[in-house]
Order: C-alpha cells, then sequence, then structure tokens
C-alpha cells in the first residue's frame, strides 16, 4: 500500500492500492503540479522510484526539485520523460537522474518507451516500488484529442498496475469542457479535486477511493 | 473475427521452403496467403489481413522498408518481424509489434500469431469502451442527477462499462509486458491519424 496522506492529510489516502491511477484536477495556478512532485519526493524519501512524465518543466528543474526536496536521494531513483521536444539535455548537470527525450506530448509512443524505460531503469537498481506523475494531461489534450488521451491514461494505468507502481496525473480543470473532463476522470481509479477557498488559501477533497467524496478540506 | 472467417496470416518470405513450413504449421486454424517478396506483400496487404509474418532480410524491399509503409497506410493488421539473428537493436524502438529469430518453432510462431490477435481484440474492447464512456460522459453533462438516478439508460450503461472494465483486464491480462504495452499506444497513435 501507499500512503499519500502526510502529503494530502485524506483517511481515505493513506492505504492507496498499488495499481492505482488518481487525477488531479484543479484551475490553473492551485499547485496541482507542486501537489504531484511532493506526492513523488514523499515516496522517494522512503527510498521509492520516482517517474516525472514532464510537458512543460525541463528535466534539469526537475532534478533540482528533487534534490532539493530529498536531499538523501541516490542515483537511480529519478526518471523523466521530458515531452516538451526541446531536445538537448546536459546528462553531466543530472548526475544520477534518467533521462528520456520525447519529440512531443503528442507522440503516446516515445512517451510509452520513455516510461517504460524509467521504469525499467528503477527496477534494475531493486526499486520494486515507484510513483509516477503526468505533468499534464491538459497540454497532452491540446496535441491529442480526448479520445486517445482517454485511451492512453487507461492503457498507462494498466502498466502500472502490473509494476505495482502508482500514478498521479494532472489537469487543469479550467482549461476543457465538462464533457471531456468527464471522459477523463472515467479512466482513473480515484480523483483528488483543489480549489481555491473562499476564505483563502486552498482545499481539496478526494472522490473515487471511497464510497462517498470526502469533505471539503484546508490545505 | 466471427466463427466462419478464421483469422488472415500473411506470410512475406522470400524462401519457398521456409513459407511453406510456416503455412503448413499454420493453415489448420488460419488463412495463409504468402507474398514472395516485399513487393508483392505489399500488393498483397489489404484491410482483410490480421497479421503479417515479415522476413527482415529479403532482395529487393527490405523488412524494414516494407514494415515502413505498412505504418503509412495505417491498416492497422500486426506485422511479426522475422530476424535471422537476435536484433541487438532496440526492439521497442523499431515500428514492429513483435519478432522471431529463426530458426523458429511451431509452437512459438503459434503463440506469437495469437498474442496478435489477442492484442487486436484488446485494441477494438477499449475503442468499444471508450464509446461507452462517452456516452456517459455525455448524459452526465446534459441530465440533472435527479434524472439520471431515474434512467434505466444510464443504469444500464453503467453495468455495460464496469463490465468491459472487467473484460478489458483479463484481455492481455491487461498490459503485460513492455511490448504490448509500446505496441498498444502504437495503435492508439496510427488510429488518430
Amino acid at each position: 500500500m501507499y500512503d499519500l496522506s502526510s502529503v494530502l492529510d485524506f483517511e481515505e489516502l493513506r492505504d492507496v492500492r498499488p495499481g492505482s491511477s488518481i487525477l488531479l484536477s484543479g484551475p490553473a495556478m492551485s499547485g496541482k503540479q507542486r501537489l504531484a512532485y511532493d506526492i513523488l519526493t514523499d515516496g522517494a524519501r522512503d527510498g521509492e522510484g520516482a517517474v516525472v512524465v514532464s510537458t512543460n518543466d525541463s528535466a534539469r528543474n526537475i532534478a533540482q526539485v528533487f534534490q532539493d526536496e530529498v536531499p538523501e536521494l541516490s542515483d537511480s531513483q529519478l526518471g523523466v520523460v521530458d515531452c516538451r521536444g526541446e531536445g538537448g539535455v546536459d546528462a553531466d548537470a543530472l548526475d544520477g537522474t534518467f533521462v528520456h527525450q520525447v519529440s512531443s506530448p503528442g507522440d503516446l509512443t516515445g512517451i510509452g518507451i520513455g516510461i517504460t524505460k524509467a521504469i525499467e531503469g528503477l527496477h534494475n537498481a531493486g526499486r520494486t516500488r515507484g510513483r509516477l506523475a503526468l505533468v499534464s494531461l491538459s497540454t497532452m489534450l491540446t496535441y491529442t484529442d480526448k479520445k486517445t488521451v482517454f485511451k492512453f491514461c487507461h492503457v498507462l494505468s494498466s502498466r502500472l498496475d502490473t509494476a505495482d507502481y502508482i500514478g498521479v496525473f494532472t489537469i487543469d480543470s479550467g482549461a476543457h469542457d465538462s464533457q471531456t473532463l468527464q471522459v477523463i476522470k472515467q479512466a482513473f481509479d480515484g480523483l483528488i479535486e483543489v480549489r481555491e477557498a473562499e476564505a483563502g488559501g486552498r482545499e481539496a477533497r478526494v472522490l473515487g477511493l471511497a464510497n462517498e467524496p470526502t469533505a471539503w478540506k484546508q490545505l | 473475427m466471427s466463427d466462419v472467417d478464421p483469422p488472415v496470416v500473411l506470410i512475406v518470405e522470400d524462401e519457398p521452403d521456409v513459407a511453406e513450413t510456416y503455412k503448413l504449421w499454420l493453415q489448420d486454424e488460419y488463412e495463409v496467403r504468402m507474398a514472395k517478396n516485399g513487393d508483392e506483400g505489399l500488393e498483397m496487404l489489404d484491410a482483410s489481413v490480421d497479421v503479417v509474418l515479415l522476413d527482415r532480410m529479403m532482395p529487393g524491399l527490405s523488412g524494414d522498408e516494407v514494415l515502413e509503409r505498412i505504418g503509412e497506410r495505417a491498416l492497422g493488421c500486426r506485422v511479426a518481424m522475422v530476424t535471422a539473428v537476435e536484433p541487438d537493436f532496440d526492439i521497442l524502438e523499431m515500428g514492429f509489434d513483435a519478432y522471431l529469430s529463426k530458426p523458429i518453432r511451431s509452437q512459438q510462431l503459434h503463440d506469437t500469431v495469437s498474442n496478435l490477435l489477442e492484442r487486436s481484440e484488446y485494441d477494438s474492447m477499449l475503442q468499444e469502451y471508450y464509446a461507452l464512456v462517452e456516452k456517459q460522459a455525455t448524459l452526465e453533462a446534459t441530465k440533472s442527477s435527479a434524472e439520471l438516478a431515474e434512467s434505466d439508460e444510464y443504469d444500464a450503461l453503467t453495468e455495460d462499462i464496469a463490465e468491459m472494465r472487467d473484460g478489458l483486464s483479463e484481455t492481455l491480462g491487461g498490459i503485460e509486458d513492455d511490448s504490448d504495452f509500446i505496441a498498444t499506444l502504437r495503435g492508439l497513435s496510427a488510429d488518430e491519424e
């Protein structure tokens, strides 16, 4: 089981079954990316593997976040699948981080190959548990249609299930129509919603991992 | 795949003895067609072909070239590449769905063909699953939760979706290994074009 409750204090996130894929949904600038990274770094502190599929952030930035958050981060603990299509990575600056470049966020086969290699690398280094974050589905949806993204999420969830990983996928709830959001949600085992709280700050709730949605809780 | 028509396997192989052997092994279960080179293979390829068994080293068009043209035509068939030696390249990055190194044994050939057919079945189930999910999302977006609670159509749809989800995880055991995973993703990109 994976315990996500130290990042998000919900009882429903205390025992997340290996193989679960969770959608992290919220408006722009609500800290979804950071929350997804926090979920991964929290696992990395316990020696778990981490794989980040990124459409916006550079491998260097991601490696920096992980090194800052997890000082004891060792080699072959972090894999980054960089889908920005900008190429060129200074491998020396990223010692210990596995980086795979993909030509665009719409290159699903390339993303799949990167994920496979990253998981394989972590596995070979003895890391049998791990967490994957994909940031973000919204960018992928600008490159390819919702049908393809839905299928991609379903197939990737099956792959994570086989690997006993958990996955966290972010989506900008304000960037898509409600039907698209509804379709994408169906590819996941659970949903974490984030929003601005009326009293200021942010709040979150969890759906799908328990029978009823949880109440909103301040972050 | 109906009960009447067996799946179609197209063998593209320049050595007649080898092609005949494959045919002998497969003909009880499949409709087998044979092409003796890449050009003929491309000519014989149409939407009825389910699996292509493609020799990599042939005079004229090579297996790699044939594979590229098959990819361009986006026919939805699955390709098993037959190589003379254990491939030293990264097979995930190549465009084929499976590979076999010569010499091939009968059981191995059967296993490969049936795995590829199962993968095609997974693709069409995934397509069907999506259609149901989309329909459900449309209902949810247009009806109130009170209306949904009363709707038999919505109930039936929800049940079908649950059933289909289970079916998908049983087919191919979900996604069992890396080559299944990559080949399925490759299929998604092909659908889109």
